[in-house]
């Protein structure tokens, strides 16, 4: 009894890991210029849905940013609406998030 | 030696804190009145719009005496000069609309955007209008609305920029903050942290994760900055600082192996062992992007990528057409072992005299074309004969921020190993003393010791 417990507990952790894996690597990673056409702060500041228009294909892309340093450049308009942006997020289960975020040129 | 550390530190964090969290007197009066430009500032800090307008931030230049080549007697910064990392420079990228795009776009662009002045009144001016001119809430606001600073054409035509002047942001003033300096100072070079790659978050620098800000290090006097001596910061207040002072001693170490360096090894070396942003650029192949605007070609790391190289530097300066770095040797009694970035970058030479050209970027950033640019920057300078062409140069960008925690830092066996960071044959040691100096007799039993205790 105990050994097919045992065997039932490997599979269940194979079969887990390997789902695990997979979903890993279902996360697509894009790279993207486009036009900020809106961001939402959340009401307690700690993340961001932003629209963006992709330059090129004019699609409209909605990424979620939750690092400090853009979120503190969303609060004091150093970014807003109509800025470029190049940005890369990963894509995963229908859902954005932005691993980086920047305004396209400097000076 | 480790408490009086711990206690200086403390010390600078409850300075910086108790500073921070103090209310800038004034502010009813602010609130009462309403801000109106420098003269509000100067009801109670009078004279100090006139001396800011003194400073390298207003004049983005000043006379060098540490850097080979240049004339001792006029002003020099990035007013004026010419190098790879920004082939351009105020003058002859000064603020514009560059032309329509082949999708009929424009946009404003120049070096001296991030000028605190109003582009009416710009780098270097003087007089009353320059005085009221000057964007004071920029540094000094914590609520600062940085949508309000942008470049438009003013009633007549000429290209300005706005300014955030509103109550709200005057009421509430201080110190600056690191991002009221970060706002321009990561966005130099073509883009966030490109130029010297460092990055200034909390958790990426030590200083700031233990609440320390930069114009704790940076303390100002009379809108005068202390600067390092970064090879490529030629324009200065006069005023240089150290990691020693206030804050760490000549011999900061609990252990004497390490204090015994620090004659010859300067902090940053063990301290700061990586950097970032560009390595490397190309102003004469411009890359079309998705908006249909142009940019320098450019190859680019991650703030912590990259490794320096390490030279001797004895805070002068080597200056030619080709090359901007470290003056140095082991021997000069002056000089110690710090670490640069390396940058190549290729612009365009004049072939009739040897020397740099500059470029004016509104043309290639509309259609790609870089001689187009240069034309136009030689045309602003009024310089006629000339040849140009393409051509490398190779510049040394100092490592002095991004400073690592010091479990983090570089230890015996990073530099004393065979395959360490440093070449000491280049640093000019000789078969026999490389031999001693990458001998693990010299750090065996230390680090044996300390991986003991670790484990």
């Amino acid at each position: 009894m105990k050994k097919i417990l045992s065997i039932v507990i490997v599979l269940a952790l194979t079969a887990f890991a390997s789902l695990a894996v997979v979903t890993n690597a279902s996360a697509e990673e894009f790279k993207m210029t486009g036009t900020i056409s809106k961001i939402e702060l959340a009401a307690d500041g700690k993340a961001a849905t932003v629209v963006l228009k992709d330059t090129k294909s004019e699609a409209s892309v909605t990424v979620i940013v939750s690092d400090e340093l853009t979120l503190d450049k969303f609060k004091d308009k150093r970014i807003v609406e109509g800025d470029e942006i190049r940005t890369k997020y990963d894509s995963e289960g229908g859902k954005n998030t932005s691993k980086m975020f920047k305004k396209t040129a400097g000076c | 030696m480790w408490g009086k550390n711990v206690v200086i530190v403390m010390g600078c964090i409850l300075l910086a804190a108790t500073v921070n969290a103090k209310e800038h007197p004034g502010k009813e009066q602010i609130l009462k009145n309403g801000y109106h430009g420098p003269k509000t500032c100067e009801e109670c800090h009078p004279g100090k719009a006139k001396e800011f307008l003194g400073t390298v931030h207003w004049k983005h230049a000043s006379k060098v005496d540490h850097v080979d080549n240049l004339d001792p007697n006029e002003e020099h910064g990035m007013k004026n000069r010419i190098y790879t990392m920004c082939n351009g420079n105020d003058i002859v990228n000064n603020l514009k609309e560059v032309p329509p795009n082949a999708l009929g776009k424009t946009k404003f662009t120049g070096c001296n955007s991030c000028h605190p002045g109003d582009h009416a009144s710009d780098v270097g001016s003087t007089g009353a209008a320059a005085e009221q001119a000057i964007d004071c809430l920029i540094c000094h606001s914590l609520k600062y609305d940085f949508s309000k600073r942008k470049a438009v054409k003013d009633s007549s035509g000429k290209v300005v920029m706005t300014q955030d002047r509103s109550t709200e942001a005057a009421a509430n003033i201080g110190r600056p903050t690191i991002k009221n300096c970060m706002a321009c100072h990561e966005a130099a070079g073509g883009g966030a942290m490109i130029k010297r790659g460092f990055s200034m978050a909390k958790g990426a620098e030590v200083h700031v994760t233990k609440g320390i800000i930069c114009v704790d290090c940076h303390q100002v006097k009379n809108h005068k900055f202390p600067t390092g001596r970064d090879p490529n910061n030629w324009a200065h207040d006069g005023i240089y600082m150290t990691c020693v002072g206030e804050c760490h001693t000549i011999k900061p170490h609990t252990d004497a192996d390490y204090n015994r360096h620090t004659d010859k090894i300067a902090c940053q070396s063990c301290h700061i062992p990586k950097t970032g942003g560009a390595f490397s650029k190309d102003f004469t192949k411009w890359e079309k992007q998705g908006n249909g605007f142009y940019e320098p070609s450019t190859l680019k790391r991650e703030v912590n990528e990259t490794a320096p190289v390490y030279a001797w530097y004895n805070l002068t300066v080597s200056n030619t057409p080709k090359f901007i770095g470290p003056k140095g040797s082991r021997t000069d009694g002056k000089s110690k072992i710090y670490p640069f970035k390396v940058f190549q970058g290729k612009a365009y030479y004049n072939k009739k005299d040897g020397k740099l050209m500059s470029m004016d970027f509104a043309p290639p950033i509309a259609n790609g074309d870089s001689l187009a640019g240069v034309a136009s920057a030689a045309k602003i300078l009024g310089i006629k004969d000339y040849e140009p062409v393409p051509g490398w140069q190779t510049i040394y960008f100092g490592s002095n921020h991004q400073v690592t925690p010091k479990n983090k830092a570089l230890s015996c066996a990073n530099c004393h190993a065979l395959n360490g960071v440093l070449n000491f044959k280049e640093l000019g040691y000789s078969v026999k003393e490389v031999e001693r100096l990458t001998n693990p007799e010299l750090y065996f039993e230390k680090l044996l010791k300390l991986q003991q205790e670790n484990e």
